[in-house]
């Protein structure tokens, strides 16, 4: 999955370096915080010694099917052991040096390459991870479960952004590339998870007080609501922008047998064909999804609210 | 024999040099070949200064080519520029000449910039080129993240080697003939797997701790960055100019000479 140079577009690549900047930046700044707290996986041995462990995990595999090797990528155990923002500067590292000492993805393409391995990979996939175990429960049969699911996505989610680069750059062409990279990385992905599954369960028998360096949290509600708002913002704007403008079934099949004629007009129109009158193009599709999105989201929340309020006056 | 630049110096000319160059190979245009092969003899001079020679550069360069597999669909699915099209069995596809110029610059640009890593790593050791990364301000728990990672990556490496050694000789081999020589079901050898990831980590994270305790004890600070950068390159501002006037070369030279 390590891009090469030459294959993105330059500004792409810039972008993507800012990007990745800014947001190892931040990693810094709440390991710096950590540290001064008295963290213990901030600790820049540790890092060090981490980061040259995974380079030898990723040496382990297993035959899956001939021809086929299961192996560690170690972003999301990486993300689990030391935390996500001591993982995430720990997959930096590994990632550049890769890059610096066997050419394994290219200097100007570095950006990319970290943003795709270490902040989706490792920084989503520990962030997911714990936000899974804390929905099965927060046991630690629920956190190794959750890590194990987000070892999977962590590698599915790098390769489909490495896909989309690669279409976005004109490189390939994001239909036949983001299925053949998902594709492929799907039983890549399988033996991320089972590795990452046995790896914990092997330190939680043999060394529990491990795993317990980095308890699962609780985050406040603004702040997972943010968070919510803004994973939807981006899976919107993205669905969007690759979404088909082919009719759907029941279109097509009315278009088919010709009684599309048939259909009555709405009494009122607000966002017709999901767009913001007065506005053409993605922008207007994806601004009139959001206000969609937002407004379910304050239904929900109303209702929500509603509810709470008759049950304390029963 | 290879010109190294020995422990100690100032490698940030190395290191800009080798990011311009590159970044003046990704901004040369779709079927800039001449400006491509121009980019290729600036890297090979490079190469042959610091010892390696053009073919074996080329060879070594060879490890970016995988990478083809990703930009070959284009040339089937573009639909301008047609050079060929009809049906091969069952399947009906064509040939564009557009998608075969997007590919085979990616291929080219890749291999060419992979040289000019290659270079870079070959004149200037690794621990040196984080040094210089430092003086350029790479932020410090980076950077010593980084100088550990490679001081142990080889202990850490061989300790993994006799690891799967050892697996091999308890028929968890992913090499063999036949289910008896790899062990039992694929659950069951992702688990051994597993065991042995997590057992690396555990010896990983012991040595750790003797190292931090033994850092600790002769008053480190748990940075590597005190009292080991070497004396600034005097001359660094006019090799940056001369790099970035180089870099500008070849940028021009890919919007100047003739592309096909």
């Amino acid at each position: 999955m390590h891009l090469p140079d030459g294959f993105l577009a330059p500004q792409l690549a810039l972008a993507l370096w800012a990007l990745t900047a800014v947001i190892v930046g931040v990693a810094l700044r709440r390991l710096a915080a950590s540290r001064e707290a008295g963290g213990a996986t901030g600790r820049p041995i540790l890092m060090g010694l981490v980061g040259a462990f995974i380079f030898a995990a990723q040496m382990f595999n297993f035959p899956v099917a001939t021809g086929t090797s299961g192996h560690l990528l170690g972003g999301v155990l990486a993300g689990y052991l030391l935390g996500p923002w001591a993982g995430t500067i720990v997959m930096t590292t590994v990632i550049g040096v890769q890059a610096l000492l066997f050419q394994d993805g290219g200097l100007l393409a570095l950006g990319a390459n970290i943003f795709n391995m270490g902040i989706i990979g490792t920084l989503g996939g520990t962030l997911i991870a714990r936000a899974l175990a804390l929905a099965l429960g927060g046991g630690r049969g629920a956190r190794i479960a959750a890590a194990g699911i987000a070892g999977w996505l962590s590698v599915m989610a790098g390769a489909g952004i490495t896909a989309l680069q690669l279409g976005l750059s004109g490189t390939t062409d994001i239909s036949v590339g983001l299925p053949a990279m998902l594709g492929v990385h799907v039983f890549i992905g399988v033996g991320e998870a089972l590795i990452t599954v046995a790896a914990l369960t092997f330190i939680a028998t043999t060394a529990p007080d491990l795993l317990g360096a980095e308890p699962v949290t609780h985050t406040s509600l603004a702040r997972r609501v943010g968070a919510g708002a803004g994973a939807t913002a981006i899976v919107i704007s993205l669905a969007t922008l690759f979404a088909s403008t082919d009719p759907d079934g029941l279109n097509s099949v009315a278009q088919a047998l010709g009684f599309t004629h048939v259909e009555a007009g709405a009494p009122f129109n607000l966002f017709a064909g999901y767009a913001i009158p007065g506005l053409d193009g993605a922008a207007s599709t994806i601004i009139a999804a959001l206000i969609g999105a937002a407004v379910i989201v304050g239904l929900i929340l109303l209702l929500s609210r509603v509810a709470a309020s008759r049950k304390g006056d029963a | 024999m290879s010109r190294a630049v020995p422990g100690g110096r100032d490698a940030r000319a190395a290191v800009i040099t080798a990011l311009l160059v590159i970044l003046a190979i990704a901004l040369l245009p779709m079927g800039a070949y001449v400006a491509i092969l121009l980019s290729w003899f600036v890297v090979i001079t490079a190469g042959a200064y610091v010892g390696i020679s053009p073919l074996r550069l080329a060879r070594r360069g060879a490890i970016a080519l995988p990478f083809l597999l990703a930009a070959v669909p284009v040339i089937f699915l573009r639909t301008d520029e047609l050079l060929w099209s009809g049906t091969v069995g069952p399947l009906s596809f064509s040939i564009s000449g557009a998608g075969l110029r997007i590919a085979l610059t990616a291929v080219l640009k890749a291999w060419v910039s992979v040289q000019a890593s290659i270079v870079l790593i070959t004149y200037v050791d690794a621990p040196t080129i984080v040094t210089a990364l430092r003086r350029m301000r790479l932020p410090d728990a980076i950077a010593t993240s980084a100088g550990l990672t490679i001081r142990y990556l080889e202990l850490l490496r061989d300790e993994a080697k006799r690891m799967l050694r050892a697996r091999t000789a308890r028929s968890a081999s992913p090499v063999g003939v036949g289910r008896e020589r790899i062990g039992g079901s694929i659950g069951w050898r992702a688990r051994t797997t597993g065991n042995l990831v997590g057992s690396l980590f555990l010896r990983a994270y012991a040595r750790a701790q003797r190292i931090e305790e033994a850092a600790t004890s002769r008053g480190a600070t748990g940075s590597l960055s005190v009292g080991t950068m070497p004396a600034a390159d005097p001359r660094l501002a006019m090799k940056v100019i001369g790099v970035f006037l180089l870099a500008l070369f070849l940028t021009l030279s890919g919007a100047l000479l003739p592309r096909l």
